[in-house]
């Protein structure tokens, strides 16, 4: 399998990469737009600052550009009218004069000296002026009586003021025909004691036109449109400065000269030079920066859009802008490759990562997060690998433990009787067991065999300790029993004795067995049974009744260097069953720690209806399975059975009791069977001494009777032995030819010992012995029923 | 269990018999018995010590009337001793053997014996 087709899929907006791109693209971009703002704000304000003070400058520039046109020619008018004054010179040197001025101020269209007729002597008008006209120079008088210099206002304004001043700009008829300006110097006689008159004004005339070309002449600079105009608003001549008539198709309907020199007015009357010019609604933001001309008097008056002045201020913004998004690109793109640097490797890493731990990992050094994360994966794998292979050792350990454990198990079952031994068995004995180990080898166990004179041994026993010790100790055991059990001739007794005697020898380990050892004649029932130690079998009799088989315990073998072990002697009734068990039975806990216990187990054979080994065992493995329901058992768990069942007899259960009928073969030897078997019940049931002698004498007398008399025809003759409480009640049955022992002659008894015949005495003591007689024929059958009373 | 024979020979021989005198075994006793009770040969006294029999039917009883039939046409007598309750009470209902053949002791049957060879001497006296 492919390790990378088990990789699971990352979603595309989970991928590191989309994060790092979503997270830097949310954070980063209203940062960058709170910058860019916040710069843009900062920019447009300085530009603002900037182009304010700009305006300004423009402003006073342009003032001064124009004033340094005007101030010389000033500065000429008042030297003129000094010298006038200072030397007083006549009237025929005024032309000389003008003419100076005119030759040294070519701006100048045209001068006049006028002389204040008031002034005393020569009292005659006078004022001779000079003017351009294309490029020659022509003469005018202005004294003609149409022409009363005196009282225009370029006249009045120096003569009465006595300084000197501009006039309003005014179409001149004294010579000039146009409209121009004039700039009047009074000049004054001196008289002695400081008395001054007015001698005369002096003047130049500046051509209109002529300013209007100064000021078209004017540079601008980059933006802004501009007019200069009189102070005089009665005066609406306007002189746009440099560029403007070019300019102004860039601004809106709005703007015309006449609304700005109003605005700009309005400015000066306020006492602002500079302010945003408010505008009606939709028109476009502006400033407004107005100059007061020093030498003219005139206005200059500047208009400057916002936008324009703001137009860098936006194009730093688009600027900042772009690089802010180009920025932002680089950042992704950067950011992009990080994660993918990032997220190309791990995914690598996972992809090498496979199922099997023999993956290969990248070996180049990575002095970062990923080396680390890398050589964790190769710590992890390696010794992964290590505990695998660890595991996979102690797992093979465990196997061969395991093979072991099972071959010993195998070993130890060898151990038990099976084969050839179950096959030796008499018929006459029913034998079950059920060996369960707690583990796989158990230091429980049991072994039964036939001895050579037909008598089996049977034991079982139980080591102190569990698993393989206790096996091994139970190997010994067993061993021992084989040898020792089947040499014969030992009494159970004497053979626990001696087990104990070579398993004492060197037992350094002090382990014990607690074993019960019986011995059991399959032709009478007889048995024979020592304790080493061990709880002792229990009886269930074919009445139902169970109790235990006690015997003074000797001690468990292993632990006296000599022991001794009392015998106790019985015998079964066909049909019993005796049933030995190891603590295994009796200790097995169930969850709550309740013991299974002997009265459980007592209780379990008395209620069995069948007496059956197997069917017992089945039983109470079973009873003891459910008590212990899931709790494991803690220790092994043994149980025998044995019943002593001869082919000729067939126990039942009567009423109070129980009885056996006895399949009587017509011969000695089967006469002497069915006595054995008899002689078997009534010891089994321990009937006293004489009832027992008297009932075995009638079934003697009678059987050997009926054997003798009816050898030739009698096939089938039967006995039945019914014991209850209180009589025992023997029916004998045959198929001979009827008699009727009840009918018999009573032999003479008093009759001398010479006369008396050998013979009839049998049936007589069958009589006398007998409690009740009673004799049917029936179906072809004397059937002859003898009760004795036990009570008796 | 069979029966077991224990033979004390003498003039006044003593068969202990032990475990069980029945149909099976009382061919044994019978064999003893012949050969004990050869033809020609005179016994006063046969003494069964019983204490030890354990059972004893009608063939067995049969040995005992033999040993009487043999004895006493020759003045001996067959004398039982020490049987246990259920043997003794077999003997009785047969009366295998006249009253006073029945000792419960050897004691008994010692002091029996004694008075029976003082009548026997007080007999042969007056020669």
């Amino acid at each position: 399998m492919n390790a990378a087709t088990r990789l699971p899929s990352v979603g595309a907006f989970r991928t590191v990469r989309a994060r790092l791109l979503f997270w830097t693209i949310v954070v980063v971009t209203p940062i960058y737009a709170a910058a860019l703002y916040l710069s843009f704000q900062a920019t447009a304000q300085r530009l603002e600052q900037d182009a304010i003070g700009a305006a300004d400058e423009l402003a006073a520039r342009l003032a001064m550009g124009l004033d340094a046109v005007i101030r010389p020619i000033e500065g000429g008018i008042r030297t003129v009218a000094y010298q006038l004054e200072e030397v007083d010179a006549p009237p025929s040197q005024y032309l000389q004069h003008i003419r100076g001025i005119l030759s040294a101020w070519p701006d100048v269209y045209g001068s006049t000296i006028a002389i204040d007729v008031d002034d005393g002597a020569d009292a005659r008008p006078f004022a001779p002026y000079l003017f351009r006209v294309d490029d020659e120079i022509r003469y005018s008088d202005l004294a003609t009586d149409d022409y009363a210099y005196r009282e225009l206002p370029w006249y009045r304004a120096a003569a009465d003021g006595g300084t000197a001043v501009w006039s309003a700009p005014y179409f001149d008829t004294g010579g000039g025909e146009t409209w121009m300006v004039t700039y009047s110097v009074p000049y004054f006689r001196k008289h002695p004691g400081g008395a001054r008159t007015l001698a005369g004004v002096v003047t130049a005339d500046l051509d209109l036109e002529w300013l209007r070309r100064t000021a078209a002449a004017v540079s601008l600079g980059p933006m802004g449109i501009g007019w200069l105009s009189p102070a005089d608003t009665a005066s609406d001549f306007i002189a746009p400065i440099g560029d403007t008539p070019a300019r102004i198709n860039r601004f809106d309907s709005h703007i015309d000269a006449s609304a700005v020199r109003a605005a700009g007015e309005a400015m000066l009357a306020s006492g602002s030079t500079f302010g945003s010019w408010p505008r009606p609604a939709g028109a476009e933001p502006a400033y407004l920066a107005v100059r007061n001309l020093s030498t003219l008097g005139w206005h200059l008056t500047l208009v400057l859009p916002r936008d324009e002045l703001l137009a860098q201020a936006r194009q730093l913004l688009q600027r900042q802008i772009a690089l802010g998004l180009l920025g932002l690109a680089v950042l992704v793109v950067a950011v992009s490759l990080v994660a993918a640097g990032i997220a190309r490797p791990i995914r690598r890493l996972a992809m090498a990562v496979g199922g099997d731990l023999r993956f290969e990992l990248p070996e180049a050094p990575r002095r970062d997060e990923l080396g680390v994360l890398t050589a964790a994966l190769r710590r992890l794998r390696d010794s992964l690998q290590e505990h695998v292979q660890l595991r996979a050792a102690s797992l093979a350990a465990e196997a061969q433990l395991e093979n072991e454990l099972e071959v010993s198990a195998r070993i130890q079952q060898s151990m038990l009787p099976h084969g050839d031994s179950l096959r030796a068995l008499p018929a006459a004995l029913e034998i079950s067991v059920v060996l369960q180990p707690a583990r796989h080898v158990g230091g429980d166990l049991y072994d039964y065999f036939p001895l050579h004179d037909g008598r089996v041994l049977f034991v079982v026993g139980d080591v102190s300790d569990k698993g393989i010790p206790a096996a091994l100790f139970m190997a010994r055991l067993s061993a021992l029993l084989r040898v020792l059990g089947a040499a014969g001739g030992h009494s159970p007794d004497r053979l626990l004795a001696e087990i104990n005697d070579r398993l004492v020898e060197g037992n350094d380990t002090c382990m014990f067995v607690t074993a019960g050892c019986g011995l059991l004649d399959p032709k009478t029932g007889r048995f024979r049974y020592a304790s080493a130690g061990h709880d002792p079998p229990l009886l269930r009799t074919v009445e139902g009744a169970v109790q235990p088989v006690t015997v003074e315990n000797g001690p468990a073998i292993g632990i006296e260097p000599t022991a001794h072990y009392p015998l106790r002697e019985g015998v079964v009734a066909p049909g019993d069953a005796l049933v030995l068990f190891t603590d295994g039975v009796t200790e097995a806990e169930a969850a709550d720690g309740s013991q299974f216990g002997i009265e459980r187990l007592v209780a379990l054979l008395g209620e069995s209806t069948d007496g059956n080994p197997a069917a017992l065992i089945a039983r109470i493995v079973a009873q003891v399975a459910s008590h212990a329901a899931d709790h494991h058992a803690s220790d092994d768990l043994t149980l025998m059975a044995i019943r002593f069942s001869p082919a000729d007899v067939l126990p039942h259960v009567v009423p109070d009791g129980a009885g056996w009928l006895i399949d009587v073969e017509s011969s000695p030897t089967g006469l002497e069977r069915a006595q054995r078997r008899l002689r078997g019940i009534l010891q089994a049931r321990d009937i006293e001494p004489v009832l027992r002698h008297n009932a075995e004498l009638i079934a003697e007398e009678w059987l050997s009777n009926v054997v003798r008399a009816g050898a030739a025809t009698s096939r089938q003759l039967s006995m039945d032995v019914a014991l209850t409480r209180s009589q025992i009640a023997l029916t004998f049955r045959d198929d001979g030819d009827a008699f009727d022992p009840l009918e018999a002659a009573t032999p003479d008894l008093d009759a001398d010992i010479a006369e008396r015949p050998i013979g009839g005495l049998g049936l007589h003591l069958v009589r006398e012995l007998a409690t009740a007689c009673q004799y049917t024929r029936i179906d072809g059958c004397n059937v002859l029923l003898v009760r004795l009373d036990r009570n008796t | 269990m069979s029966l077991t024979i224990s033979i004390t020979d003498g003039p006044t021989p003593t068969l202990a018999l032990s475990g069980r005198l029945d149909t099976h075994t009382a061919s044994d006793l019978e064999q003893v018995l012949n050969r004990l009770l050869a033809p020609g040969r005179k016994i006063l006294r046969l003494v069964f010590d019983l204490s030890q029999l354990e059972y004893l039917s009608s063939a067995g009883i049969r040995c005992f009337v033999r040993a009487r039939k043999a004895v006493e046409p020759t003045g001996g007598k067959v004398a039982l001793v020490n049987p246990q309750p259920g043997v003794r009470k077999v003997l009785d209902i047969v009366r295998a053997v006249p009253p006073g053949g029945i000792f419960t002791s050897t004691a008994e049957l010692d002091d029996y014996l004694d008075e029976m060879q003082r009548q026997v001497g007080e007999q042969n006296d007056p020669d």
